[in-house]
This record gives structure tokens, C-alpha cells and sequence, in this order.
């Protein structure tokens, strides 16, 4: 696993990205970077498909944390699915997921943002 | 001016200090408390310009947590003596309408720049966390002595409000950091329950990578494993590394260092180690996957990620990594093990599958608890109807094969028989069987292990070919089959016919029982010397016998043991007669006739009746020197003569016409035959 990637899409309101790699800091700075860049055009509701990254950082909570806050501001939300156990329990560790939700599948993730 | 009364100034200063407790209660983050109670401040005293200042103990810097009327700026240092100085007013305000010699830096340049006239310090026992600056009253009216103690009593509000930020940040902080020490634990925890989960070395060694590199905040790492019967560390796993043409030995003074130490490694800019130059990373973290004393390899990891850029690891990284290191050498030692234990399993398996003796294990009860492809064949059972049962019940016709595995059991020792009848497959059913007590690497005997080789065909060989052929032969055929060739072949042969001269006119005057017995007596002395030497007993046709050397297995010596079968016939037939002269019966007299020539051999015959037996002119020839042979002659071909003529003495005959030659044949017959 190296270099990380994104691929950005919206799906009616919602915006979902797609990653690739490591969740850390140059990952994390990337995530945060197309959120706001969206949220910019106003867009807040946002869904992040974890599935190709199965390792995710303290410096990537982190970020992901910023962004929580961010969207928090706006009324927005974040949400993720296709997440590795360990990246789930990490979040849940960490307390990301008192304030952004986990979904099983992007059909539950829109349909819970919605 | 309008003039407010002192009941009015009252009531405002209740109203606001009404909406300080507001403030207080609603605001949710520092940020908010410190804008709403700066309004208020402003409000309540009349000001425009007001700045709440937030002191970092950890940093030393001031930075603008509210401001009105100010520029905004970065973080700053706050004036050496500021916490010293503002600590004899803590208190108190300070009037800055003469800015004290000790507020310098930025500070002044603040108060300089939104004219403050009042500056609170902001104090919780002897920790300072901030500073409250009120700018000019509106109109420059003069700050009231009420005003004042107003600006105090927000500033006591706004210090608790402050104190309790800062430790409910503090617990945050705290909070994160037992967060990050459960998901250390809970990491460590994964990993020992993967010890008894995972036993795949490539997972497992991938799972432990990953978990460590997302542990110590890592930006890559790989595992190293030795390479056997090299000195290269090969990295097995990777993570965020893209291929790599350095080559790591575990010669470098680096690894040499944790191998003699046996504790991980960290390395920094200031190290300029070779590995780093190899790798092209500063910050390297190293600790060995360590098995008791045995190191199966290394985890190495590279960068420890903070949001601003990356730093070097420090001893906590290393405990920790060590600690996942332990743990996951463990897991990949019981998976290497766990590796081992089934390769040899499956080859032990692939052994007993395909080799041709039935092996049947017993437990230390008695209980079968294992039967490999070919004792299923054997025993003609499923493996249902084998496993579980005790070996007394599945041999229960087989008494000897009982006491056989009995005194296996008895005297723990080898114990084997031969051509042992089966009757627990049936009544032709020939085995030999072997019980060999199954000992574990303790030396206690755990039950036994019964090797039963199905010999019932090799038998019916043996029984069906011993009447043709000696047991040498027989047992020559069957250990290497390649030399048995019945499907049809032309190979030179040396053929052996043997006739009794006149015995159909003489079983005329015997009675038939007689006739048998006469030749039954015969043909058991001929055959007991043709099987001597190796002879193949062709056919019997009356009182004739056709012996063949060299079909089915050719031998350099064929001919030569034909004419030496052929001389010790003569011989035994004058024993022979010495004892029918003695019982007053007539001597039997025998020509015989050698030849060798191509033939063509193989099963011939229809499908009902079919021998195996030679065919060809070279036959014929044999069959028409026999008979041309006087009685006690031994007549050979010019073939056999050539190749045996130094071995016996001979005497060259008139040619002979034979049917279908044109050419009369050359004769040799034998001398001194007695």
C-alpha cells in the first residue's frame, strides 16, 4: 500500500470521497482539502468511502476531527462506511463516532444523510 | 450629556451583570465567553476597544481571544516580567494611561495601538492566564470608581470562566491521550488474540505492519524477515513503501547491535547511520520480532507524523513498539510452527495416499483413528465404517493378525508376518502385515500403527507362473515389471524340446494310472531341473516338453543353461532308470533338441484359452532336432553350437533336411553324455 488518492463525486446533496491509502497526515490534509473546497461551494453533507484505507492515524482522527468542526458550524455532517474493523474501532476510541456516523454501505450511508 | 441617575446605573450594571451570568451559562467555547463577556465589558463601561488576552503556560505566548478595535495578530510572547509585575494586581487593575516600564513587545504595541487606559490581569491562585485591556471610556470620560470595581468583578467571572475552560481542556487533552493509550492497549490486545486466530505468516505479519505504523503515527514501515542460508533482511511486508532496490543485511552494525542487545533501536538526524543512507529516511525506529531468545525479524518503521512535519521517535515509541514486536513474534512463531506442523502433516499424508501398503493407525485404546487410500482399497470399507471401531472388531475372522497386534501391544516391539490369509476381505485374500507401536517425541507409546500389504494378486502370479517358471523368475518378474513384456514382441530365444523316444508304443501295455504316474515321476525330474536353470516350462504336449530360456527375461547365459538343463536331463533320466530297473519297469529314453533363433512371443491364443509362449521358425527347428535325436542324444543348432562350444564338447553331425527349409540344417550333438 503507498501514495495516497482520492476520488471525489456528489451524489444529489451529498458529497462522497472515495480513498485510497493511508489515513494520515498527508492523507488526512487531502480529505480536508476537497471537504472544504466543496463546502466552499456549499455543500455539507459529507459520506467517505474507507475502504481502500485500512490504516488510519491519530493525526488522521485528528484531521478528520477539524472537519467534524468545520461542519459543525454549518449544520453539516460527516459519515463513513466500508470501514476495516480496526479503522472502526480506532474511531470509536477515539470519539469520532459520537459526532459523525458509521454506515454499512453507501445506499445506507445516503439514505441516513439524507 | 445627558445626566443618568444613580438608580439607572444601578439597574445597568445589574442588567449587565445578569447577561455575564448568561454569557457564562450559554457560551460553549472559550472563544464565545471571551467575545460575549468583551461586549458586555465594553458595553458596561462604555468603552469601544477592549482586547481579552489568553495566556499559554505550556507555549508562553499571549494570543487575542476577543478583541474590538485591534488588528489582528498571531500568538506573541508576552513581556518577561508581565507575569511577575501583573501579579501584584491580580486583585486589581492597572491604569496604562502611563504604560509601566515592564509592558513591552508586543503587548505595548497593542495597548499603544487601541489606546487602552485599563489593563486587568487576569489571575487563578499564582497562574496567570490572561489579561483583560479596556480602551478609552466613550466621550474620554473618566472611569468611575463603579466602573472599575464592575471591570473587577467581570474580570474575577471571566478568570473562572477562563480556569474552567482550561481544565476542561486539560481533561481533553487527557482524554485524547488515555484514548490514544486504550488504542495502544487494545492494539496490543488484537494482536495477542491474532496469536491464537490468525495462522496465516503473510496476514499476520501484514496485520502487525499495519497496526504498528498506525499505532506510533508512523508515515511507513516494513518487516524484515532473514533470508535462510543468507545474510539478507528481506522485507516481507510493506507498508506505504514502494519498492525498494536497497539491499539490507543483517550484517550492518545496526542490526549486529539489536541482535547482541536484544532491545530495538532508534535512530535520528544526528545518527547519519549507513541503514539511514540506504533507506534515505533520518528518523528510523527498529525493534526485533523476538521469540524467547530466537529473533525471527525486524519491524521497522520510518517518520513519526505530527501535523506539522515529522519528528523524531522517542523511548515510548520504542517501548511500545517493542511490546508489539513481542507480541507479534509470538503470533508468528505459533504461525511458522503452526506452517511447519501442516507441511509435514500434508507430507505425511501424501506419503501414506500414495503408497501401495494399507497403514492403519490405533490409538492407545485400540481405536482406529486413522486408514490412508490404500488400506480403505484393502479392506474394501468406507472410511466410516473404520474410524471409531476398536481393531479386534474390525479383524474379528482374523485371529492371527489379532495375536499379531497383540504382542506389538504386549512386548511394545515390531512384529510382522507374511502370506497371512485375510478373511476380513475374503478367502483368497493374502497380506503381510507389521504392527509397530507409535511412539511420540516423549518416548511414550501411544498406540500402534498396522501396515498390511495386499500380496493376494502377487500370490495368484505366484501360484499361476510357478508352474511354468522357476520362483527366481517368478520373483524377478515381480519386482520390476518393465521386464515383462506379454503383450507380443520378437526376441532371440534359445528353445529346448525333449521327446520320450517310444513312449506311445510303450503306454500301450501300461495300464493308465501307470501312464500317469511314469510320467508324473518323469516330468517332476525334468521340470525340478528346467526350473534350476531358470527354464520357462512352455508347453507339455503328451510326453513332450518345450522349455524356453530367454522369454519372458532374457539372460546373457540363456543357451548356455538350455544345454546344461538338457545334459543334466540325460543324467537324472539314467538315475531315473536305475530306479525303474529296479522296480522291473522299461527305461525311458529322451532325445532332445537345442535350437536358438528370433521368435516372436506374448499371449497367445483366444480369448477363453490363452498362454503365454513363442512362435517362429526358430521353434520349429528346435522341434525337429528333438526329433532327429536318438535315444540319450542332445541335438543342437549350429547357433547354440557356437555359443557354447567351449563350455561342452561336441561332434558335428551330417546336415539334416527339415520341413520348409531348402537348405539341410548343420547338427551338433553333445559327447560324453552319460
Amino acid at each position: 500500500m503507498s501514495d495516497f488518492s482520492l476520488n471525489v463525486r456528489e451524489e444529489g446533496d451529498i458529497v462522497i470521497i472515495e480513498t485510497t491509502g493511508y489515513l494520515n497526515n498527508v492523507g488526512g490534509e487531502k480529505v480536508s482539502e476537497a471537504c472544504y473546497e466543496k463546502m466552499d461551494s456549499g455543500k455539507k453533507h459529507f459520506l467517505l468511502n474507507l475502504e481502500k484505507s485500512k490504516v488510519v492515524n491519530s493525526i488522521g482522527v485528528s484531521i478528520l476531527i477539524e472537519i467534524i468542526e468545520k461542519l459543525q458550524d454549518v449544520d453539516g455532517k460527516l459519515g463513513y462506511y466500508n470501514l476495516a474493523p480496526i479503522v472502526e474501532k480506532t474511531f470509536n476510541i477515539m470519539g469520532l463516532t459520537k459526532y459523525s456516523t458509521v454506515y454499512y454501505s453507501e445506499a445506507e450511508g445516503l439514505e441516513g444523510m439524507a | 450629556m445627558v445626566e443618568v441617575s444613580a438608580s439607572d446605573q444601578l439597574d445597568y450594571y445589574l442588567a449587565s451583570l445578569d447577561e455575564l451570568g448568561e454569557v457564562l451559562i450559554d457560551a460553549e467555547k472559550p472563544e464565545s465567553v471571551g467575545k460575549g463577556i468583551l461586549r458586555l465589558t465594553l458595553g458596561t463601561v462604555m468603552a469601544s476597544k477592549g482586547a481579552i488576552f489568553l495566556y499559554h503556560r505550556t507555549k508562553e505566548k499571549l494570543s487575542v481571544l476577543a478583541s474590538q478595535g485591534l488588528q489582528e495578530r498571531k500568538p506573541f510572547s508576552p513581556p518577561k516580567k508581565l507575569i511577575d509585575q501583573s501579579g501584584k494586581h491580580r486583585h486589581d487593575h492597572i491604569k496604562l494611561d502611563k504604560i509601566p516600564p515592564w509592558i513591552t513587545g508586543e503587548l505595548k504595541k497593542c495597548i499603544t495601538e487601541s489606546a487602552m487606559k485599563i489593563l486587568v490581569p487576569l489571575f487563578h491562585k499564582d497562574h496567570m492566564l490572561g489579561v483583560l485591556c479596556v480602551g478609552k471610556k466613550f466621550m474620554d470620560e473618566v472611569f468611575t470608581a463603579t466602573d472599575l470595581k464592575i471591570l473587577e468583578i467581570i474580570a474575577n467571572h471571566l478568570t473562572k470562566a477562563l480556569y474552567n475552560y482550561e481544565l476542561i481542556q486539560d481533561v481533553e487533552e487527557k482524554q485524547t491521550q488515555l484514548n490514544l493509550k486504550l488504542l495502544e492497549l487494545e492494539t496490543l490486545f488484537d494482536i495477542s488474540v491474532a496469536i491464537s486466530s490468525v495462522l496465516d505468516m503473510d496476514k499476520l505479519g501484514e496485520e502487525i505492519l499495519w497496526r504498528s505504523v498506525g499505532i506510533l503515527n508512523a508515515s511507513r514501515g516494513m518487516m524484515l524477515i532473514p533470508k535462510e542460508n543468507s545474510p539478507i533482511l528481506e522485507p516481507v511486508n510493506k507498508f506505504n513503501w514502494e519498492e525498494t532496490s536497497a539491499l539490507i543485511s543483517k550484517r550492518l552494525s545496526i542490526f549486529k547491535k539489536i541482535e547482541e542487545e536484544k532491545i530495538g533501536i532508534i535512530l535520528t538526524p544526528n545518527d547519519k547511520n549507513t541503514l539511514q543512507k540506504k533507506l534515505g529516511e533520518d528518523n528510523i525506529i527498529i525493534a526485533p520480532l523476538q521469540a524467547k531468545d530466537n529473533i525471527l525479524g525486524y519491524m521497522l518503521l520510518c517518520n513519526k507524523e505530527t501535523r506539522h512535519g515529522v519528528e523524531a521517535f522517542n523511548q515510548t515509541d520504542l517501548d511500545l513498539l517493542s511490546a508489539l514486536c513481542n507480541q507479534g513474534a509470538v503470533a508468528l512463531d505459533n504461525a511458522r510452527l503452526f506452517k511447519d506442523i501442516t507441511q509435514a502433516k500434508q507430507f505425511n499424508e501424501s506419503i501414506l495416499g500414495s503408497i501401495a501398503t494399507g497403514v492403519i493407525t490405533l490409538d492407545p485404546l485400540g481405536e482406529i483413528d486413522s486408514i490412508n487410500q490404500a488400506g480403505l482399497g484393502i479392506l474394501k470399507m468406507n472410511m466410516a465404517e473404520i474410524i471409531g471401531n476398536h481393531y479386534m472388531y474390525l479383524f474379528e475372522k482374523d485371529e492371527e493378525i489379532i495375536e499379531l497386534i497383540q504382542r506389538a501391544e504386549i512386548k511394545n516391539a515390531t512384529h510382522s508376518e507374511i502370506n497371512m490369509s485375510f478373511l476380513t476381505v475374503s478367502e483368497e485374500a493374502v497380506v503381510n502385515v507389521s504392527a509397530a507401536p507409535r511412539i511420540d517425541p516423549d518416548g511414550d507409546v501411544q498406540g500402534l500403527v498396522i501396515a498390511i500389504e495386499d500380496i493376494t494378486d502377487v500370490s495368484k502370479v505366484k501360484n499361476t507362473f510357478k508352474r511354468y517358471v522357476s520362483k527366481q523368475v517368478v520373483d524377478e518378474l515381480l519386482d520390476d515389471d518393465a521386464k515383462l513384456n506379454l503383450g507380443g514382441e520378437e526376441r532371440e530365444v534359445t528353445i529346448l524340446f525333449s521327446d520320450i523316444r517310444g513312449f506311445t508304443s510303450m503306454s500301450e501295455n501300461m495300464k493308465p494310472e501307470k501312464v500317469v504316474s511314469t510320467l508324473n515321476e518323469y516330468f517332476s525330474d525334468m521340470i525340478d531341473i528346467v526350473f534350476k536353470h531358470n527354464g520357462t516350462l512352455d508347453k507339455i504336449i503328451g510326453d513332450e516338453l518345450m522349455i524356453v530360456y530367454g522369454a519372458p527375461i532374457s539372460a546373457d547365459d540363456d543357451t548356455n543353461r538350455a544345454v546344461k538343463t538338457a545334459v543334466e536331463m540325460q543324467e537324472q533320466i539314467t538315475r531315473l532308470n536305475k530306479n525303474r530297473k529296479k522296480r522291473k519297469e522299461a527305461p525311458i529314453m529322451v532325445g532332445i533338441g537345442i535350437n536358438r533363433g528370433i521368435v516372436v512371443s506374448g499371449n497367445i491364443g483366444s480369448r477363453d484359452m490363452m498362454d503365454y509362449t513363442v512362435i517362429g521358425d526358430a521353434v520349429n527347428l528346435g522341434a525337429r532336432l528333438c526329433s532327429a535325436a536318438s535315444p540319450g542324444e542332445i541335438l543342437v543348432s549350429p547357433t547354440v553350437w557356437k555359443e557354447t562350444k567351449k563350455q561342452f564338447s561336441y561332434k558335428e553331425l551330417e546336415p539334416i533336411k527339415v520341413k520348409g527349409k531348402k537348405i539341410k540344417v548343420g547338427v551338433y550333438r553333445i559327447e560324453n553324455v552319460s
